[in-house]
């Protein structure tokens, strides 16, 4: 009978040890096996008949690796080299939030389309969208979960959900919008309360993304009995929330897609309605799918750390813009931004 | 731990202040400040603005005490633009795509600024009451 004390990478919350347990438990040899969520530490011990510990930890990586954990006899890697990888991540936060104030100043918004709308103009539009202010709210929130979930060793599943939700939901939503002739409208109140929201999660992701020590604290973290029932029976949190997210930017405020929305009421038919949100959501879909894939591949680099970190203080930027320009709106402050 | 956190924090607020500082330089089509740029037509005045991707002129100098016409021009307007609002009266719309909308502002006392932006706050206009 051997005891081992391994270090396991990846957790990211209460229910993330369940899970490991529940997997690992029933592996060969194993007695007992307990994972401390707090000090990301694993306790093992059984008869694994004089297999090196350097080998159990290599086969209990493989039976977790699908969920985006790895066990060690090392300590976390990522606790070093911490500060440094500010040095790069800010001028390159920097540099991207000046190329986005530079992009609107370019007037790209006002761009001068032929007076009938068709498909082909609709996704212009929807290119158009997903580089003007709008990246602020869509993209801001698709940037702070799309990292989250790569930075927790998330595959692309949960990246593709989101925007498999989006497509879905503008079509079914703008079908409805078309057949009905009545457009969706945020009261101001609910622009006000929807604002504050989205904006406090972005900052909460943001500086998640930074990786400091005493925002981990701040997560909220399901309690562990809850945690594990939800575990026993789904492992779904990869795919819905993401999946609802999608369906819920129909909703969020941005002058193009109310625009379009507006617009669809006027075609008078479901099938039109659809056809003209889909195909507004397609046009957006490549600048945000960059967004999202992009944080995926960038997760395996070297310069995992440096990206998080620049994406988070981005994050963190944009969720003030779209805090003050929601205090704006409910004309709480004066105007502050105008490109 | 902190130290990084602060930075950042004082990184994106610096970001932001950048922006301010940008947006702020550009006074594209702003009137001079004391001259009247409405256009009276007997017991109303008018203002011409256009509106998309932003609205322009953004500072409005209009006469106190007699009801204020904003005509919005828009030509195939999707941004934010399209949506006015200007919370001091209370008005919310949405300006068609092609066209002029008429927004009546009822008459203010001399000194009065009325602030609206577009329907999600990036874009902004003023109008001084004088």
């Amino acid at each position: 009978m051997n005891t081992y004390r391994f270090h396991v990478h990846g957790m990211h919350c209460k229910s993330c040890s369940v899970l490991i347990e529940n997997d690992l438990k029933e592996s060969v040899g194993v007695r007992n096996l307990h994972v401390n969520y707090e000090k990301k530490e694993l306790d093992v011990s059984g008869d694994f008949g004089g297999i090196a510990p350097e080998k159990i930890a290599e086969l209990f990586t493989k039976k977790i690796e699908q969920h985006g954990y790895s066990v060690s006899l090392e300590k976390e890697r990522r606790a070093k080299a911490k500060l440094s990888d500010f040095n790069l991540a800010i001028p390159f936060a920097l540099a991207f939030m000046a190329a986005f104030i530079l992009l609107q100043k370019t007037g790209i918004v006002s761009f001068g389309a032929s007076g009938t709308m068709t498909l082909g103009t609709v996704f212009i539009i929807g290119l158009i969208a997903s580089v003007s202010t709008c990246m602020a709210v869509v993209g801001g929130l698709l940037l702070s979960m799309s990292a989250t979930y790569a930075k927790e060793g998330q595959g692309l599943r949960p990246q593709a959900m989101f925007h498999i939700g989006r497509l879905i939901s503008f079509f079914i939503l703008g079908g409805v919008i078309g057949a009905l002739g009545t457009a969706f409208q945020l009261s101001g109140t609910a622009h006000l309360l929807i604002g504050v929201v989205i904006a406090f999660i972005m900052i909460i992701l943001g500086l998640n993304l930074l990786d400091v020590p005493f925002v981990e604290k701040l997560q909220l973290t399901l309690p562990a009995g809850l945690s594990k029932k939800v575990f026993r029976h789904a492992k779904g949190s990869q795919v819905f929330a993401p999946f609802l997210l999608g369906a819920a930017t129909f909703f969020l405020p941005c002058g193009f897609t109310q625009s379009m929305q507006l617009y669809s009421l006027t075609t008078g038919s479901y099938l039109n309605g659809a056809m003209t949100m889909l195909v507004f959501a397609l046009g957006t879909l490549p600048v945000l799918s960059l967004l999202s894939f992009g944080s995926v591949s960038i997760n395996k680099s070297k310069y995992a750390g440096v990206f998080f970190k620049t994406v988070g203080i981005v994050v963190i930027a944009f969720a003030l813009y779209n805090f003050l320009n929601t205090l704006v709106v409910a004309g709480i402050i004066a105007p502050v931004f105008s490109f | 731990m902190t130290k990084s956190t602060i930075l950042s924090i004082i990184v994106a607020v610096g970001i932001i202040g950048l922006a301010l500082w940008f947006s702020g330089s550009s006074g594209k089509g702003g009137a001079e400040v004391g001259a009247l740029n409405t256009t009276i037509n007997g017991d109303k005045q008018y203002i011409d603005i256009v509106a998309k991707g932003g609205y322009s002129p953004k500072v409005i100098n209009a006469k106190a005490g007699i009801p204020l016409v904003v005509k919005m021009n828009t030509a195939n307007t999707f941004d934010c633009s399209a949506f006015v609002v200007i919370p001091s009266i209370n008005y919310r719309g949405t300006l068609q795509k092609d066209g002029t909308t008429e927004i009546p502002i009822p008459a203010q006392p001399a000194g009065t600024t009325l602030r609206g932006s577009c329907g999600m706050g990036m874009y902004g206009f003023a109008i001084n009451f004088i």
